[in-house]
């Protein structure tokens, strides 16, 4: 299998003063499900933001079928973005629009500037709008406004609005870090779901350790900006989690007790 | 005893004998350099107003008798409201031609200040267009509108033409904070969300941040046809625009006539809150649900 996505070296350095990564390099094949984990501040966000180019790196190479994307002029950069879909903690979207609204603007890439606008979507858009709120469970909202939904169908609009971009990636930023173990449950079933069967390559930031294990394909552990752990779910060991979480794992599983999956 | 029961007794005594000072509460505040400033300048501005007080020129005036005078106005103006010079359905048609005047300046200035608003929000601009454009949107504001009226009246005569073009320029000013203020308000997570997709910034601005703002957009809009229509009202008087201002200013300084006065003020105070009445309503409508 041929990697979808390649971290070569890259860095990230805010100002003179804060490094937020540091010589990341990794890869994703095709239809993998990777999970980011890694304490707060760590530089997750920055590394999930580093593949669509809302932050560009300051180094190294970041390659997307075999392409560096830190090369991009505008319209290859919009092409970029348009392929790769992307899920919020805060679900983003605009409250005071119905659902189908939502969803919709995932196919704004695809549109010239005056349709996209205007909001003049094609019929074809919008029964596959519909399909995927459908297969999400969101037949009964589709015309509700989205400040009228709960937590987990506002995450589950978001996917919707991903999906619609007939994306090869979907980057998720702490998908369910608002949201309640059922809704966390329910989003966390639909992207493994999505990565399996649509072949979607799906990387998250992920806060929940035990979450992580036991969805993922492939679990990079990162701490202060390097990559500590990258490897399967079931390698992973309590040594190594103290290394992704240094001394406030420890803390968390005096809380907790021993809970680790496998 | 917790420190909870402790304030609580001292609350108690506190508010049972307020003269008695207790232990650990500061007798007064601490006399420092700001209460001496302000101390000194409410004593210079009572020294001031005695002052002129006393040295007046009254003329022999006798100042009850004139307040007598000035009540009975009053009293004619707003007891016994008729109208002399025009009929009712005249005065009708000359208020609806103020809200004319009121109506237009704010159309102008709500389109033109939408544009130039989306360019000045610092989220969806450059830092440079958006501080040029608040620099110089912060001097028209300083302007007062009638000074705009009189300045654009040099070169369209005074008249309508500019009365609308003064008022539609300050309305400019105005606007354009407030909805920039309101594009700024903006949870920029959903911008993000949209650009991550490939959407580009008119997309963006009309598919999620007018959408987002339109209830702020609208009040905002709606409070300024309030302001316009009074400063039409103001601008008919003072720059001939016409409407009922012009005959206000009519009754007052050429007939003198002051029950006209009172029915032409009546008028305008109706309108007025027609406009806020309709003006709530239609902002009711824009936010169902919440």
């Amino acid at each position: 299998m041929t990697a979808l996505l390649e971290f070569k070296h890259v860095s990230k350095q805010y100002g003179s003063e804060t490094r937020a990564l540091t010589d990341v390099s990794f890869s994703v094949r095709s239809g993998e499900f990777v999970s980011i984990i890694g304490p707060s501040g760590a530089g997750k966000s920055t590394l999930l933001r580093c593949i669509n180019r809302m932050i560009d790196a300051s180094s190294g190479e970041i390659c997307i079928e075999g392409r560096n994307v830190l090369e991009f002029r505008k319209n290859e950069l919009k092409r970029l973005r348009t392929s790769i879909g992307m899920i919020f903690q805060h679900y983003n979207l605009v409250d005071r629009l119905s659902v189908m609204e939502n969803v919709l603007h995932g196919r704004l890439g695809y549109k010239s500037t005056i349709a996209g606008m205007l909001g003049l979507y094609r019929e074809e858009e919008k029964q596959q709008a519909y399909q995927i709120l459908g297969i999400l469970g969101l037949e009964e909202q589709v015309y509700k406004r989205c400040d009228q939904l709960s937590g987990g169908q506002k995450q589950r609009v978001g996917i919707a609005r991903a999906l619609i971009q007939g994306p090869k990636m979907l980057l998720c930023d702490e998908p369910i870090a608002s949201l309640d173990p059922n809704a966390s449950k329910v989003i966390m079933d639909h992207l493994r779901h999505i990565s399996t069967n649509l072949g979607i390559t799906v990387i998250v930031n992920l806060h929940q350790v035990e979450t992580a294990l036991k969805y993922s394909d492939r679990i990079i552990g990162v701490n202060q900006g390097k990559i500590v752990y990258n490897g399967t779910p079931g390698k992973m060991t309590s040594e190594e989690l103290e290394r992704v979480y240094g001394s406030e794992r420890r803390e968390q599983r005096a809380d907790q007790g021993e809970t680790q999956a496998g | 005893m917790s420190a909870e029961a402790v304030d609580k007794m001292i609350a108690a005594e506190l508010h049972l004998r307020p003269d008695r000072r207790l232990p650990g509460i500061p007798p007064k505040k601490p006399f420092n350099k700001t209460a001496l400033t302000i101390r000194l300048t409410l004593i210079g501005l009572g020294l001031l107003t005695v002052l002129a007080f006393v040295s007046f020129d009254y003329k022999g005036i006798q100042v009850f008798q004139g307040i007598y005078a000035t009540l009975l106005n009053l009293k004619t103006m707003f007891l016994q409201p008729r109208l002399h010079h025009f009929t009712f359905a005249a005065a009708l048609f000359e208020v609806l031609i103020t809200l004319g005047l009121a109506f237009l300046a704010t159309l102008f200035g709500a389109v033109i200040a939408l544009l130039l608003g989306l360019f000045s929000a610092r989220n969806l601009s450059s830092p440079l267009t958006s501080a040029a454009i608040k620099g110089m949107v912060a001097f028209i504001r300083a302007v007062p509108t009638v000074m705009w009226v009189l300045i654009f009246a040099v070169a369209a005569g005074l008249g309508s033409v500019a009365a609308v073009i003064g008022m539609t320029f300050h309305s400019i000013g105005y606007l354009i904070k407030a909805y920039s203020e309101a594009f700024e308000e903006m949870d920029k997570g959903t911008i993000e969300a949209l650009k991550s997709s490939g959407a580009n910034w008119w997309q963006i601005v009309f598919q999620a941040v007018i959408p987002s703002s339109l209830s702020y957009l609208m009040s905002w809009t709606l409070l300024r046809f309030e302001i316009n229509f009074s400063v039409a009202v103001a601008m008919g008087a003072a720059a001939g625009a016409g409407g009922i201002g012009y005959d206000m200013f009519m009754a007052s300084g050429f007939y003198f006539d002051l029950q006209e006065i009172g029915a032409i003020t009546y008028f305008i105070l109706g309108f007025a809150i027609l406009l806020e009445i309709a003006a709530n309503r239609t902002k009711r409508k824009l936010k169902p649900g919440k």
